[in-house]
């Protein structure tokens, strides 16, 4: 499979990202990368008239970073491609780079709007729309796992946002390690903390945020919430929030509930589980 | 005179080099960074905690550092901010390991394909098949694994808080975080510089860097073959602004013979030219080079001081200052990992201030970036921020000229006759046009 990645308003944060994977060695017996503008060392120019010319051949084209309204030259390669993949939240949604500038977007979104550059009916040619690894970076292993797939014909069904849903289906939530923490409504003291849950008072947003971020640990070691720090929403379309360290209340309760938690439900719960949160949770060691 | 444009790739970023030749060399450069993103904008009239997620977002490769330099810049606006030992200890650490990340991956991945280019057969090193290639980096993806242990992830990780770190960890992480450190040591005397630790130490302190062999030795020759070793040298003034405890001190060198500190007053940005985006910094009114170079310069890394006394600051010193400080940080982060063990018992964190409504002031955050040093600066009214402004290494490095006196990377690459010489020079910088354009 000819992969092709290219960079646009970007940090190169994903290319990094990628470069982590434990397997990302392998992955180049699997694949064949084309061209990688921080890797490679030939022209992007020649490839890229090549690939239009149809002298080679595209099966994944691979974007990382917030487009320009008018880029013709990737609308051209995306109509080229078998496949097209948004890398990072730049790509998917427009993030950073588009928050001050309306000229700037994702390839198939302006953050939660349907469109971006190549409009809300756009297919590749394999017929999936773009397939969208939202993320500030993606995972290593999201962005791998479903290059292999592709590479091996299957084709990853995906969520309403074209994230593929293998990966994006559960919350951050899911296999946090301050979940009995959350359960008891019991938060940290202060930072710097292996207890407590950090959706209270800190801004977390794990339950309202899906990525794979617990499950599949950060450099195959841990994660933000595991190192104290909360889930900003880096794979949703509204990131990056204003507010990230905090928690906007509303009548006593947290403004936003856990996805799919009724209000009433949360209040009921809650009060039984501060009444009967287990001693050993309260205190620091 | 002939104009020629090269489009650079193989950097973070993307960066064009505009070369005007008349009698066979380059009688005057324009480097050409593209588009900003605007981050400073971003910041404005938000919480001044959210800098800490949004001020990384300006690097991939050294966010980190942006993290840092941010963490920094609230705390000198908050005011009497107290750190715990061991959090200062662990943000220097995650801090170091993230300029290893970076000289390992820039010497495999930048600068030594560019000899495939000048014709030579060193296959090991080509992208995505030599096996020098994958095995940096492989090496590069574990050490930013001890940023992980302690920050959740790495890139864009913000556990670094006024006060403190968010984090807590045990014996076993330390652990773990030391052998990741020692198997990086490994890589570096087998593969950088091809001996073991009692033969480099012995060759360090007498700085006989035309001994030292492996992947190094190979770049030396690969120089002296080319005519590079001499080439690409600037003014010879060199700058560094942070700290990294014990193997960075600030300073400058005024290429005559005396190191002298630092006065930050004297550090400004005047206004740029038509042909760039970049702003121009100088300090007391003259260019200044910032980075590896200048830092392994500056706390007499006797390697360095031999190799610019012979050499100067050309193509070859910049080169080999870069690499071999990946062993004098190795260094200290192994030194703090083992001193973090007797401090396990302190807290990560203080909470610095009141009300977050009543957080106002200015505040200013220095550190030593994998390219150099990087300045964040923060106005904060109320507990909002209602000014930020940044001045990255690739800004001192990378910038245009002003009025009296050429780039740093301009006047290295005036005089050299060869295309490819040309671009190598400016990779000698360690491109980052992501964050010169942040
Ligand atoms: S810290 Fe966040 S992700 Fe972890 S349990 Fe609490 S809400 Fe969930």
């Amino acid at each position: 499979m000819n992969v092709l990645w290219l960079q646009r308003l970007s940090c190169c944060g994903n290319t990094h990202s990628l470069l982590n994977c434990e397997t990302f060695n392998a992955l180049l017996k699997e694949v064949n990368f084309l061209f990688h503008p921080s890797l490679s060392l030939e022209s992007e120019e020649e490839l890229l008239s090549d690939i239009t010319k149809g002298n080679v051949k595209l099966d994944l084209l691979i974007l990382e970073g917030a487009v320009k309204m008018d880029d013709q030259r990737i609308k051209e390669l995306c109509y080229i491609a078998e496949y097209v993949i948004a890398v990072g939240s730049c790509a998917v949604y427009g993030n950073v780079p588009a928050l001050k500038d309306g000229n700037v977007c994702g390839l198939q979104y302006r953050f939660k709007e349907k469109g971006g550059l190549l409009g809300e009916d756009f297919v590749s040619k394999g017929g999936l729309p773009v397939i969208n690894l939202s993320g500030c970076p993606a995972h290593p292993e999201w962005i791998v796992g479903v290059i292999r797939s592709l590479s091996k014909g299957i084709k990853p069904a995906l969520d309403s946002f074209g994230r593929p849903k293998e990966f994006y289906s559960s919350l951050t939530h899911w296999g946090c390690t301050r979940n009995e923490y959350f359960e008891w409504k019991i938060e940290p003291e202060s930072l710097g903390s292996k207890k407590g849950c950090l959706f209270y008072n800190y801004g977390c947003r794990g339950p309202m945020t899906y990525s794979s971020c617990n499950t599949i640990l950060w450099n195959g070691m841990n994660s933000k919430t595991r190192a104290g720090t909360p889930c900003f929403g880096c794979t949703e379309f509204d990131f990056p929030r204003v507010g990230l360290f905090e928690t906007k209340q509303f009548a006593g309760l947290p403004a936003e509930l856990p996805i799919g938690v009724s209000k009433r439900g949360y209040i009921m719960l809650s009060g039984v589980a501060k009444m009967f949160a287990p001693e050993r949770l309260k205190s620091e060691d | 005179m002939r104009i020629e444009k090269r489009l650079l790739s193989r950097v973070e970023g993307t960066a064009e080099l505009e070369l005007i030749w008349g009698n066979g060399y380059v009688q005057d450069v324009k480097i050409k960074i593209p588009s900003s993103r605007g981050i400073e904008r971003v910041l404005e009239g938000r919480p001044f905690m959210d800098a800490l997620v949004i001020t990384p977002r300006v690097c991939g490769i050294c966010g980190h550092a942006h993290l840092m330099a941010c963490v920094k810049a609230l705390e000198d606006a908050i005011g009497n901010v107290k750190l715990t030992q061991k959090a200062k200890l662990v943000r220097d650490i995650t801090l170091t390991v993230e300029m290893i990340q970076n000289h390992i991956k820039w010497f495999y991945l930048f600068v030594m394909p560019d000899f495939i280019r000048l014709g030579e057969k060193i296959e090991d090193f080509e992208p995505f098949k030599g096996k020098k290639w994958k095995k940096a980096i492989n090496a590069s993806s574990q050490v930013v694994k001890i940023i992980a242990i302690f920050g959740g992830q790495w890139p864009h990780s913000s556990y670094a808080v006024p006060g403190g770190i968010t984090s807590n960890f045990t014996t076993s992480d330390i652990s773990r975080a030391l052998s990741i450190a020692e198997s990086v040591a490994e890589f570096f005397l087998e593969d950088v510089v091809g001996m073991d630790e009692e033969g480099f130490r012995s060759f360090r302190s007498a700085g006989l860097w035309e001994e030292l062999k492996g992947d190094i030795g190979l770049f030396v020759n690969l120089c002296i073959k080319h005519k590079l070793e001499k080439v690409g040298s600037s003014y010879g003034r060199l700058l560094t602004g942070g700290e990294v405890f014990p193997c960075i001190t600030p300073g400058h060198f005024t290429g005559e013979k005396k190191l002298c500190s630092l006065n930050l007053s004297k550090i400004k940005e005047v206004g740029s030219p038509s042909y760039s985006s970049v702003k121009v910094v100088r300090y007391n009114g003259l260019p200044y080079e910032t980075g590896p170079l200048s830092r392994q310069f500056l706390s007499n890394n006797p390697f360095i001081k031999k190799l610019y006394k012979a050499y100067k600051d050309s193509y070859m010193t910049r080169v080999m200052a870069r690499l071999l400080e990946i062993w004098e940080l190795l260094d200290a982060i192994r030194e703090k990992l083992y001193g973090l063990y007797a401090l396990i018992k302190e807290p990560s964190y203080y909470h610095p201030y009141q009300k977050v409504e009543k957080v106002s002031g200015e505040g200013l955050g220095m550190v030593e970036a994998a390219r150099g040093t990087l300045i964040h600066r923060v106005h904060i009214s109320k507990g909002i921020i209602t000014k930020y402004h940044i001045i990255t290494p690739s800004v001192w490095n990378l910038g245009p000229r002003c009025e009296k006196y050429l780039g740093v990377a301009e006047k290295a690459i005036i005089g050299l006759e060869h295309p490819l010489h040309a671009e190598m020079v400016l990779r000698s910088f360690d491109v980052c046009s992501v964050c010169t354009t942040h």
